[in-house]
Order: structure tokens, then sequence, then C-alpha cells
């Protein structure tokens, strides 16, 4: 704006273009500070060289993200990480789309309630509700105890991939069932009630009317709960104890144990990849089931 | 719709996951109430033992003392931040609408874990080195700024604008209209905000592990070391204090805003 436009310009409007934005300004600030920095020294530091005396040497290197490629223990790592993310997704949505159609389908009343039930276990921390799981699942737990009062042989269900998979499952069921009750609210019950009769059996019903018109919610809960678990760390590291590593466990360990930064921020970028290519396809998905309905 | 027969099913099953979804956090207050060293059937009986070696555990008193006001500072921080930053983006956002949306949201969907090695890593390049309270303020505050912008969000995009030119128009200063129309219409939005805000930093893992130091350790970092190496019931007192601060924001927020507002992708 030039000085000419600004004397003539009414004092008020202008006094509202400047501070209109200083509502973003300190937000914005702090996510550039200490978000957006931050991601990029550690993208710095992942082409640095590492050094047993310095948490770093100066000089450039692409040797980290060789080393990693190379290393078969790093892709047993992350084929270990994904069959987890795989599995607990899978087991996620089986189990929460009925609680997600029955919600969707319940009167006003009642579905207020029923969400109280689906939103509480989010809000209590992720450690209590393993403690939990931790109680329920070690050889001395209550389950163990009830098999071995029937006369059975106790099951290990802790300190291995399935307390990992319990574990997990139970965490993220909220959020696939929050993905797709929207959807398949927007899906009218009289589609349904149609296919019902002109014949079709309630499976039939269901696979051919109203699974298809719930699938917006479907992806994006499966492509949400598959980031949100390849990328948990509390919950593989109690229940797994040290059987289960993930690449969440590695890039700690690597950093905080072995002190070598360089090696750690390569595997922290390089599973940043991962799942920021995942979160691009739940955007996009999202950005269309928002049209759609 | 569903017949009878088949309404039994599904009810069956739905009632099976609830069970399911409720298990843990049930176990973790029996245990908490029960009266011996682990939990057992038939139980030992009903005792607040628990909660008494609770609080006189130092290390858990003092961690529970440094969460609550690490989550109160967080709470302000992110709140003021994030109504402000919704307030801008719902009104003027323009052209940057859709990058600043990412951008705000972002903290969420980043691991947590990762966001927790960049930061110490760069508070090390600062040459901060640990910074105790200060650094997990910012982390936690950076963590917490997705949900109040959110939810605040949601809230102001059902708000009627014209209520504010009419206050303008008969006269009041920008702060006045904020202060008198539109804060009382959006309260609601920003109080469940700051109650998301204060839940989420209080239970706040990721990034509390790997900024707190000696002295500055929250809750659930005190409970993970202690977890990995005891399951005394002590731990389960902290767990009924927060499952009990997780029921009083439920209620609150489904009174405020309803969470129906909170599906993915809705509001």
């Amino acid at each position: 704006m030039s000085v000419a436009e600004a004397t003539v310009a009414p004092a008020r409007p202008a006094g509202r273009v400047s501070g209109r934005h200083l509502l973003i300004l300190p937000a914005l600030a702090v996510l550039v500070v200490f978000f957006v920095a931050p991601y990029l020294n550690l993208l710095l530091i992942s082409v640095m060289t590492p050094s047993p005396r310095a948490a770093y040497l100066r000089v450039l290197t692409l040797d980290n993200y060789a080393r990693l490629v190379r290393d078969p223990f790093t892709w047993s790592v992350v084929w270990h990480t994904m069959w987890l993310g795989m599995a607990t997704t899978a087991l996620s949505l089986v189990l929460a789309y009925p609680l997600a159609y029955h919600l969707a389908r319940s009167p006003r009343g009642a579905r207020g309630a029923l969400m109280v039930l689906v939103i509480s276990p989010l809000l209590v921390g992720v450690l209590i509700r393993t403690y939990g799981w931790m109680i329920l699942l070690q050889d001395t737990g209550l389950i163990n105890q009830l098999l071995r009062a029937l006369g059975l042989r106790t099951v290990p269900l802790m300190y291995n991939n399935l307390g990992v998979l319990i574990g997990l499952t139970h965490v993220f069921i909220p959020f696939m069932v929050l993905s797709i009750a929207g959807t398949i609210q927007g899906v009218d019950p009289e589609l349904e009630l149609a296919a019902r009769s002109l014949g079709a059996g309630a499976w039939r019903a269901f696979w051919r009317v109203t699974f298809p018109l719930s699938l917006p919610g479907v992806i994006a809960g499966t492509v949400l709960v598959f980031v949100l678990t390849v990328s948990s760390y509390v919950i593989p590291s109690l229940l797994g104890g040290f059987t289960v590593l993930t690449i969440p466990i590695l890039v700690v360990r690597t950093i905080t144990e072995l002190f070598n930064w360089p090696g750690g921020s390569a595997l922290a970028i390089l599973f940043f990849a991962i799942t920021l290519g995942a979160l691009w396809v739940y955007l996009r998905l999202a950005g269309r089931t928002g049209r759609t309905t | 719709m569903l017949r009878r027969g088949e309404r039994v099913w599904l009810n069956a099953a739905v009632a099976l996951v609830y069970a399911f979804l409720l298990a843990p956090i049930v176990i973790v207050v029996l245990a908490a109430l029960n009266a011996g060293a682990y939990l057992r059937f038939p139980p030992e009986g009903l005792s607040l033992r628990w909660f008494v070696a609770f609080a006189q555990s130092r290390s858990f008193t003092r961690s529970l003392a440094f969460s609550l006001k690490l989550a109160a500072t967080a709470t302000v921080l992110s709140t003021v931040l994030g109504t402000m930053a919704s307030l801008w983006l719902v009104r003027f956002g323009g052209r940057l609408r859709t990058t600043l949306r990412i951008l705000l949201t972002a903290p969420l969907a980043v691991p947590g874990i990762l966001t927790g090695i960049a930061l110490l890593i760069f508070f090390y390049a600062l040459g901060w080195g640990k910074t105790g309270f200060g650094g997990l303020v910012i982390g936690h505050t950076l963590i917490c700024i997705p949900y109040v912008f959110l939810i605040t969000s949601a809230v102001l995009v059902r708000f009627d604008q014209s209520l504010e030119e009419a206050a303008r128009n008969l006269g009041a200063s920008p702060f006045a209209t904020f202060r008198r129309v539109t804060l009382p219409l959006i309260k609601g939005g920003v109080i469940s905000g700051a109650i998301f805000a204060f839940v989420t930093s209080y239970d706040e893992f990721n990034i509390s592990l790997l900024l707190s130091g000696v002295g500055n350790t929250p809750l659930p970092i005190q409970l993970f070391d202690y977890l990995r190496f005891s399951f005394d019931p002590t731990a389960a007192v902290a767990g009924t204090i927060s499952i009990a601060m997780a029921v009083v924001v439920v209620l609150l927020t489904q009174r405020l805003v309803g969470l129906e507002s909170l599906y993915m992708g809705g509001g």
C-alpha cells in the first residue's frame, strides 16, 4: 500500500486489517519454531556423520540411509511394525463396524449415552488402559486365574504379539467407530429397507447396499488406525516386553541409548515418510468423503 | 432395517465389544479399591489402603502435582492460541486456509514419539539441553493446539456472523464485540476445547518420555517407570484418578457441545 492510499483509507478498516492477522500470528509462530523447525533439524541431522565423541560431525553424508536400507535387521523391524499395524487395523475394523452401525441407527437419546461409552476410553490415558490389560493378561492375571480355576492350562497372553495386538486394538476401536458411524448415518435407512422388501436377506442387503455406501468412512478409519498403530510406543513396549520391537521403539533406543543421533534421525525420517504417505491417502479420501456426504 | 431376531444378534455382538472396551478401565478401578496386593477372585474386600499408599508416596504425589501444573499451563496457552487461530481461519482464512488448517492439526497427525525426538534434538541444538518444565510446556502446547482449534472451529462455523456485524454497526469496538457477542456464543466450544487440552496434556506420554528429566517427571512417565518393575495397585490409584477425570470431561463435553460434533469428518 502506498503512503497516499494509506492516508486516504479510513482509519478503522486499516486497523482491522493489521489487527486481524495478529489472531493467527502467535499460533503460527509456535508451530513454525517448535514444530516445523525441529522436524527440519531432524532431517538435517539425518545426513550428518555419526561420531563416538560428539552428537554428530558436521559432514554431510547419505550413509545413514544407505546403512538402514542395507540392514536386514531394519527390514525385519519395519515388517513387524507393518504386520502389527495391519493386524490391528483388520481386527478393530471387524469389532468396530457393528458398534458403528448400532450407534448410527440408534434413536437420538440412546445415541448420546452410547457416544459416552465410545469416547470415554479415549480420554483415559493409554498408559492406564495398558495397565488394566496387564492386570488381566499377565501370567498370574485374572484371565489365567480363571483358566486355572477351570482346570485348564494357562496361556501366555502378555510379553508377546498377542498381548500387543489386544492392547492396540482396544485403544484404536473408538477411532474406527467414529470414522464409520458418521458415514453410516449419512446412508438413508430406506435404501436398506427397499432392498429387504425386494427380497434380499439381512446379510445381502447389508453387503450390497449399506456396506458399499459406508466405504468412505471405512477407508478413512482404516488409514487413520493404521497410522496411529504403527506410531504407538507405550503399548508395544509394556505389553510386548523385550520380545516386540517396532520402529518407534527402535528410533527411541537408537537416540537415547545408543546416542546415534544421525542414525536414529534417518530412521525417524524414513518412518515419517511412511506415515506421511498413508496420511496423504487419508486426507484425499477424507476430502472425497466430505464431498459425497 | 433389521428384524427382531437379527437385532438380537447385533445387540449381543455390540454388547461384547462394549464389554471389551470397558474391561481394562473397570479392572483398574477394581484393583485400586481391592484390599489385596493382587486382584483375585473372589476379591479380598474393599479398602482404601492403596489410596493412602498413593497419598504417602512422595514420588507419586510430586509427579501428580507436576502433571497438574504442566496441564494447566499448556491448557491456558493452547486455548488462547488455538481459539485465536480458529477465529482467524474461519473468518479470514482466504487462500491460505487449507494449508494453515493442515499445519494447525499436523501435531495431532504425526507420530507423537517423533515430535518428541525432534524437539529433544532441537533443544540440544539450541544449546538448551534438558529444558525441564519449559520444554515440556512447549511440547504439550503443540499437542493441545489441534484439539482446541478443531473443537472451536466446529462451533464457529455454525455461528451467525451478522450478529457481530450488528454489534459493530451499533458502534461497539472490535474488542467489545468479541467480549460481549462472539465469546458468549462460542463459549461452549472454547471450554470443551480447553477441557480436551487439559486431559490431553495430563495423559500425554510420548513427548513427556523424551523431554522429562530428573525432578521434572509428569505422572504418566512416573507410572511407566513403575509398571516396568511392579504391578503394585498404587499405580491403579493414579489410573482411577485419571478415569474419574475422563468421566467428568465426557459428561461436560456432552452437555456443552454434544459429542456427536466430534465425529471424524463432521463439524
